[in-house]
């Protein structure tokens, strides 16, 4: 039961560590998308 | 780490690898080169985050794509060799977990190409989405033999995307991308389906060689082939396309030809004498990703 709970665990901290990478990415690609979209150029 | 025995695996939380292996990465590099060169041979250039949130939108739509058609066919994959091991028929993905991942995958897709690229390439990517999933997994696939050719618009939506979503408009190019895809996809499956006939028969799928025998297939993998070659080099026949594109166009669509005609002279019925239906099957992946290379090149180079 423990190791199964273990399991548990790191499956999710995993789901969340990929969660956040691909939040984090996609704040990123948003903020380009909205630069190229308003025409600035720097 | 452990072994752990679990008495349902299905009640964990999945591992992330196996939502990566729902979205069929590897049908997706396809979906991806198609739409990219699409995107690519377009007359207007978006700026590249735009392009590639364009490109990233067809492969997430692409995903949802394979996540739904897994959901939906969990039995069917069950009684295959070849996708017995997917993460639903496996047991180790609740399945509505699945069907959540590939409907909110399918409406971010669609709701980020309208945001970032324009409203008409959204609208083509939810139309090849739901065409994917509504009328050839759940209508055509389980019914009839022609699922693959109908089915195969789905597949052939990609380029057309890529274009649109660089220009805001179709034209005659992307068209006839779409038409190669098209008349592309029966030769292509039917190969695979002629040597893994069993895998359909005892999934019940209708696939062509179930249900009409494998020398129809044969005659009919030749018969999608020429009007496929002719669409191939339609683009440098209508001018819309240069001389290298025309010339390697032929030569492959030849190969193409000769390797449909060596399939059509096959009379194996046991998957081990298929050389021919797997050397074309091979050949047809190389095919595709080739006359699209070479029609990007003709289009930078010219």
């Amino acid at each position: 039961m423990r190791a199964e709970e273990e399991l548990i665990r790191k499956r999710q901290r995993d789901r969340a560590r990929i969660m956040a990478l691909l939040l984090g990415a996609f704040v990123v690609l948003l903020f380009f998308i909205t630069i190229a979209k308003t025409g600035m150029n720097w | 780490m452990p072994t752990v025995q679990m008495t349902n695996p299905a009640a964990l939380p999945a591992d992330w690898r196996d939502f990566l292996a729902l979205t069929k990465p590897r049908v997706m590099s396809l979906v991806v080169f198609t739409g990219l060169c699409g995107l690519l041979i377009a007359p207007v250039m978006p700026p590249l985050v735009l392009g590639f949130t364009a490109i990233l939108c067809i492969a997430l739509g692409a995903g949802a794509c394979g996540a739904l058609n897994q959901w939906y066919e969990i039995d069917v994959d069950a009684k295959m060799r070849r996708t017995s091991k997917r993460p639903l028929p496996a047991g180790r993905m609740d399945p509505q977990a699945a069907l959540h991942f590939g409907v909110g995958l399918g409406g971010f897709s669609v709701l980020l190409m309208g945001l970032a690229a324009n409203w008409l390439a959204a609208v083509l990517l939810a139309a090849s989405i739901l065409f994917y999933v509504l009328i050839y997994t759940v209508w055509l696939k389980p019914r009839t033999a022609q699922n693959i050719v109908i089915g195969g618009a789905a597949g052939a939506f990609p380029p057309l995307i890529g274009w649109v979503a660089a220009t805001g408009q179709v034209s005659t190019l992307p068209v006839l991308l779409f038409a190669i895809i098209f008349l592309w996809t029966p030769p292509h499956f039917w190969a695979l389906s002629l040597f893994v006939r069993s895998d359909y028969a005892n999934a019940g799928i209708p696939m062509l060689p179930v249900v009409a025998g494998a020398q129809a297939t044969r005659r009919q993998i030749f018969l999608y082939s020429l009007p496929m070659a002719i669409a191939a080099v339609a683009p440098w026949y209508l001018g819309l396309a240069g001389a290298v594109y025309g010339l390697s166009a032929a030569i492959l669509s030849l190969v193409f030809l000769v390797l449909a005609a060596r399939v059509l002279a096959n009379r194996a019925n046991d998957p081990a004498e298929m050389g021919a239906e797997k050397h074309l099957f091979a050949y047809s992946v190389f095919y595709l990703f080739a006359l699209f290379a070479v029609l990007v090149a003709d289009r930078w180079l010219a």
